[in-house]
């Protein structure tokens, strides 16, 4: 289809707009319109439109500002609330993935625990002499300080990492 | 920066999230309650009117308009003066009725008959829409957009580009032939010819 628009096509459009076609239009362009395919389409559209409109208008349903007012600013919220609690569900979840680091490392340590103790199992079968000094509380912290240290160094860190992880995402948003 | 304000659910749970949010929208985003009345007052019956015509569901259109007018609340506002936010809530509405078309329909637009439109309608609103419906409802949903918001609203074909997001330059074409075959279509209906009014 090949465009062709008229000249005349403004003319037509600013009385239609008016509303003043074809009364206001000279005998000239009433005569154009027998000739021009595009200028008889306008003539036949517009009026139509506008009067579709009129009647959907007449026909639209009232509904309160207020509440339209009040939807906006409920969903504002509920994004606001959603946007601050972003950052604390990542902190929450690098907490989560760094305890269960510490809850395998803890898992790791006591399995070979577990090993040394089987192997003094082994000992108690071969009569030998018992070390009582071995089942005082003060033996634990003989012990190699490995466990004592650990728990709370990776406690601390994943507390001081979930703050950073927060801190980080907070002021990225 | 405060432990307070690091763990807000944590020292003060729920009452301190309420009161980090702004208690009032910023005043540059959302217009005051009779600012906005006068708004909607003057642009809701022309909005439902576009929705209604376009969707042929006069129920869709009074849900349209609905999350249109809260987007709109929503968005910041793209320019200064009522024109422009008139303009920009359309193009919302345009979108969400591009939404609504894209997501697996339950039924065709076309299924709807146009008798849906409210039954107390006055002789000259049937008539109008005995003129206009069937033509219309032959027409491509786009069609329907370029036709109304050029017949109907007024709109050039800059601002038509603007509120449909197609290119300006097309928007000629487009609306030409949009026109030429409803033009054929309401020909059809009305053999006699001419002016419909």
């Amino acid at each position: 289809m090949t465009l062709l628009t008229c000249p005349r096509e403004k003319e037509i459009a600013q009385l239609l707009a008016l509303g003043q076609w074809p009364q206001a239009a000279p005998a000239e362009l009433r005569a154009h319109l027998a000739a021009c395919r595009s200028c008889a389409d306008l003539v036949l559209v517009a009026p139509a439109f506008q009067s579709a409109r009129a009647s959907a208008i007449a026909a639209a349903p009232s509904l309160s500002p207020g509440l339209l007012l009040w939807r906006a600013k409920l969903r504002r919220r509920q994004a606001a609330i959603q946007r601050v609690s972003r950052p604390i569900l990542g902190a929450h979840l690098f907490a989560l993935c760094l305890c269960l680091a510490v809850a395998v490392a803890f898992a790791v340590t006591q399995a070979t625990h577990s090993l040394n103790w089987l192997s003094w199992f082994d000992q108690l079968s071969q009569p030998t002499s018992i070390n009582l000094r071995a089942f005082s509380p003060a033996a634990l912290f003989d012990s190699p300080p490995s466990l004592l240290v650990l728990i709370p160094v990776l406690a601390t860190l994943a507390l001081l990492g979930g703050v950073a992880v927060y801190l980080a995402s907070s002021e990225r948003q | 920066m405060s432990w307070e304000s690091t763990f807000p659910s944590l020292f003060a749970g729920e009452a301190f999230r309420a009161s980090a949010l702004p208690a009032e929208l910023p005043p540059d985003t959302l217009m005051d309650n009779d600012a906005f009345a006068g708004f909607y007052t003057r642009s809701a019956r022309p909005l439902w009117a576009y929705l209604a015509r376009v969707s042929a569901d006069p129920a869709l259109a009074d849900d349209l308009m609905q999350e249109s007018y809260v987007r709109f609340l929503c968005a910041a506002r793209p320019g200064e003066g009522e024109v422009a936010a008139r303009r920009y809530l359309f193009r919302i509405a345009t979108n969400l009725l591009r939404d609504h078309w894209r997501r697996p329909r339950q039924s065709s637009i076309e299924e709807i008959p146009e008798e849906v439109f409210a039954a107390t309608a006055s002789s000259a609103q049937s008539d109008s829409r005995a003129i206009l419906g069937p033509a219309l409802a032959q027409m491509r949903p786009r069609d329907r957009q370029l036709l109304w918001l050029a017949y109907a609203e007024g709109y050039s074909h800059r601002e038509i580009a603007e509120v449909t997001g197609l290119a300006s330059a097309s928007i000629r074409l487009l609306l030409f032939r949009a026109r030429r075959k409803i033009a054929a279509l309401l020909r059809q209906q009305n053999p006699q010819g001419g002016n419909l009014q």
